[in-house]
């Protein structure tokens, strides 16, 4: 739903022509996930559904039966990437091996977005976000903290393993395709997802080989202020590193008395006290906004940052000055603003160029206009159900 | 180790970043094969090689597990950049590179007389990649940006948490790994485009956009309902149950999902309630969502009674999605990660041989390997200044004495 979805959105982005290909009838699970204009499910109107495909074109295909797969292997030799997510059981049942699809086009290079790869006694679990993003390692690290014990390990928001899946595979199709510059030849990039997300445990993991020790969510952070606090009129994340930048938060502060005490002396015995300190904080906190502890931290390079609504975002200057939010403009679900670029290019635009499909908005483009199927072909395997 | 070709073999990057985000990106280069030249300096070293885990708990430049981890198969060159000649030597590596990557604040680079402007003078066809926090325009390019703080900048903060609880973390600075991915497929993008045009380019990557770009879900909901979805702790909208629960032991925690009714009525079965698979109570989504209460309670009973791995088994064995709450000890010893060749134990100088984790695809045809440890500082200075920009060992001796390569 998420991962290859997002891989193909990259590339379709950067101006790649992709065609999304759905299963008839239904269409892809992202239709059915919303949000929605007024949290009224409808297949063309899910937020997750339009962000994901934006510049693709969609066709639809029923993989299960004989027909679909030789239109799908149709258009693969014509193509010069396939990005799926079918864990391996569905990959076979569906014929999207590797040999079958790469038979009549050797420069064919195919993504493979699996859960927990192609070898290994885990290769056929049935697996979701939340589960990788546990497998992973990630869930263990967060929760509520010192004193929690009781509480579960706590995923991020939305599909974030699903994301890291999507990412790694555009990035291992491109490469796939530079290094076909070079020898002519197309591959199968096999992602595990399950590796995608071991593979960003900042400097957690190496705690076990290299001390012995298990890092927990549990613990005392080594360093403070790291931390959340709540504002007159929302939220803060505090964050002083270095010794400097205590120093010139205590300033901002007005140099309260409590601030000077031994407890507190440097990042490490602030950690230790933390309890204490962080009751001080709070206390002198409270009384000021967001935007102007923001402002003044920022203006003494203190590096904190405010937790971000929704609507916060949407109403960021910086934001607005760098034309971050995209509006997409899809016919049946009017303009929906979204997250924009995230680069940019000085010489290569990134822009938005067509809205997310209409489920088989473009079955009769594709399959007669491109591959060369008769209209009355086309109308049987719709009759078939196969389109 | 591969002696095959990687798939960016003969592409050299000029690697100017650090701590976490920019290394990131650049380890995704040299995984894919390209040579990548670190250039570090020793007055004033990665923040990461400060930093905890040591070796055995011994601090060291080289003994870091954090640097270890996410320089594996880089060179390291130490020059001194405030001073002008060590800015020249660092021009002369860029013209024989292919791409430049950077991660300092707005501006550091063009102050340091490294801007693109510069770079592109000195090699026509250069990309290159600045990646800061805010990114390189806009009100707040200046501002200081430090990893932890760009989950809650980032929006992702409000999103996650416990019910009823205030905003939370997500356990690591996620905003400097999807930063990093999401800038070595711009340079991967920039490459195939220069491929084709001979045209090289600058690429502006701001921390804080890719993380909203995870966030869809979220920013939707609020530009077509002008709400945002609420901390849910671990539960989804449309799946339940869905959730972590705690199993036998300490801290011992397995994580599950039912996508569907099928997948329900499968786990219900799975977990010794075989007449709930066909209860009306928890027949539908809308069912079970209106009595996940109760729901968690029951699948914790019987959670509780076994450790994640036989919970896993079961649940597995019955095709339900589940999985046990990996540590770090788990990770190390996992089964099927260590037969898929996932870890990395090469032998480094200083810290011997230990265990990192490795690359996250597999490629067939071009094959991807981490083909040395990390670099000790400067461990290539010589390298980087003879064999590459073919200066004598006497220059190199002076260079040295005056403090330009240190």
């Amino acid at each position: 739903m998420v991962s290859a979805a997002y891989a193909g959105k990259l590339l379709a982005d950067l101006g790649a022509e992709v065609v999304k290909v759905e299963p008839p009838r239904e269409g892809d699970a992202a239709r059915r996930r919303g949000p929605f204009p007024g949290a009224v499910a409808h297949p063309e109107k899910s937020g997750t559904f339009l962000y994901l495909n934006t510049n693709k074109r969609g066709v639809t295909l029923d993989l299960t039966q004989q027909r679909g797969r030789e239109l799908l292997c149709k258009l693969a030799a014509d193509a010069d990437m396939l990005i799926h997510n079918f864990p391996p059981p569905e990959m076979h049942a569906l014929g999207l091996e590797y040999d079958g699809l790469a038979a009549t086009n050797r420069g064919l290079v195919v993504v493979s977005i699996t859960p927990f790869g192609l070898v290994g006694p885990h290769r056929d679990y049935q697996a979701t976000d939340l589960t990788l993003w546990s497998a992973g390692g990630v869930a263990y690290l967060n929760g509520g903290g010192p004193g929690t014990d009781d509480l579960p390990p706590l995923k991020a928001f939305g599909r974030q393993s699903e994301f890291q899946g999507g990412l790694n595979g555009a990035l291992g199709g491109m490469a796939a395709l530079f290094a076909r510059l070079r020898t002519g030849a197309g591959q199968h990039v096999v992602i595990s997802i399950q590796e995608c997300v071991a593979a960003i445990l900042e400097l957690t993991f190496e705690f076990y080989p290299y001390m012995g020790l298990i890092a927990s969510r549990l613990g005392q952070k080594p360093i403070q202020p790291l931390d959340f606090f709540e504002c007159r009129d929302g939220w803060i994340f505090l964050c002083c590193v270095e010794e400097h930048q205590w120093q010139t938060w205590v300033e901002l502060m007005g140099k309260p008395e409590w601030a000077s005490m031994d407890l507190f002396e440097n990042r490490l015995t602030r950690a230790a006290n933390w309890d204490a300190l962080k009751l001080f904080l709070q206390e002198w906190i409270q009384e000021h906004s967001v935007d102007e502890l923001y402002r003044a931290g920022q203006a003494r390079r203190v590096p904190l940052a405010p937790v971000s609504t929704m609507a916060d975002l949407l109403a960021s200057e910086h934001l607005k000055s760098r034309g971050f939010f995209a509006v997409l403009e899809h016919p049946q679900a009017g303009k929906v603003r979204a997250p924009g670029a995230p680069y940019r290019f000085s010489a290569t635009p990134w822009e938005i160029r067509r809205p997310a499909p209409l489920l088989g908005q473009h079955n009769d483009e594709v399959f007669v206009h491109q591959l060369g199927l008769s209209a009355a072909e086309l109308t049987a395997l719709r009759t078939d159900g196969v389109v | 180790m591969a002696t095959a070709a990687g798939p960016l073999e003969g592409v050299r990057v000029a690697d100017f970043t650090w701590v976490w985000a920019g290394p990131f990106c650049t380890l995704q280069l040299a995984h894919l094969g390209a040579q990548v030249i670190r250039i570090e300096t020793a007055t004033r070293p990665c923040v990461t090689r400060m930093l905890p885990p040591w070796a055995d708990g011994e601090f060291g430049i080289n003994r870091s597990g954090y640097f270890n981890q996410y320089n594996q198969g880089k060179l390291s060159v130490t020059l001194d950049l405030k001073k002008a000649r060590a800015v020249e030597i660092a021009k002369e590596l860029v013209a024989k590179s292919d791409i430049v990557c950077e991660n300092f604040a707005a501006g550091v680079m063009d102050r340091m007389g490294l801007g693109y402007p510069v770079l592109q003078q000195v090699k026509p066809d250069i990309i290159m990649i600045a990646m800061s926090g805010y990114g390189a325009t806009g009100p707040e390019s200046d501002f200081v940006s430090y990893g932890p703080a760009q989950v809650p900048l980032s929006g992702m903060s409000s999103l996650t948490g416990y019910r009823d609880w205030p905003p939370m973390h997500v356990g690591i600075s996620y905003g400097d790994p999807t930063g990093g991915l999401h800038g070595a497929v711009a340079v991967l993008a920039a490459l195939l485009y220069r491929a084709r045009t001979g045209r090289g380019q600058f690429i502006d990557l701001s921390q804080q956009e890719t993380t909203i770009a995870t966030l869809p879900e979220g920013v939707i909901d609020y530009t077509m309902n002008g709400t945002q979805p609420p901390r849910q702790g671990n539960r989804d909208p449309h799946m339940a149950p869905h959730g972590v629960f705690r199993c036998a032991g300490e801290q011992r925690w397995v994580a599950l999902a039912a996508r569907t009714d099928a997948d329900w009525q499968r786990l219900a079965r799975a977990i010794g309630h075989p007449e709930l698979a066909t209860d009306a109570h928890y027949g539908s989504l809308t069912a079970r969502k209106a009595n996940e209460d109760r729901l968690e309670e029951m699948i914790t009973e019987w959670t509780l009674a076994r450790s994640p791995e036989d919970a896993t088994r079961t649940l597995q064995a019955a095709g339900v999605p589940a999985f046990t709450v990996y540590n770090s000890k788990d990770l190390s010893e996992d089964a099927h990660l260590n037969a898929a060749g996932f870890f990395v134990n090469l032998k480094h100088p200083e810290v011997g041989v230990r265990q990192h984790v490795g690359i996250p695809w597999h490629m067939a045809g071009t094959p991807c390997a981490v083909r040395r440890p990390a670099p000790c500082l400067g461990e290539d200075t010589d390298y980087v200044l003879c064999d590459l920009l073919g200066y004598g060992s006497s220059e190199v001796a002076r260079l040295k004495s005056d403090g330009v390569v240190t």
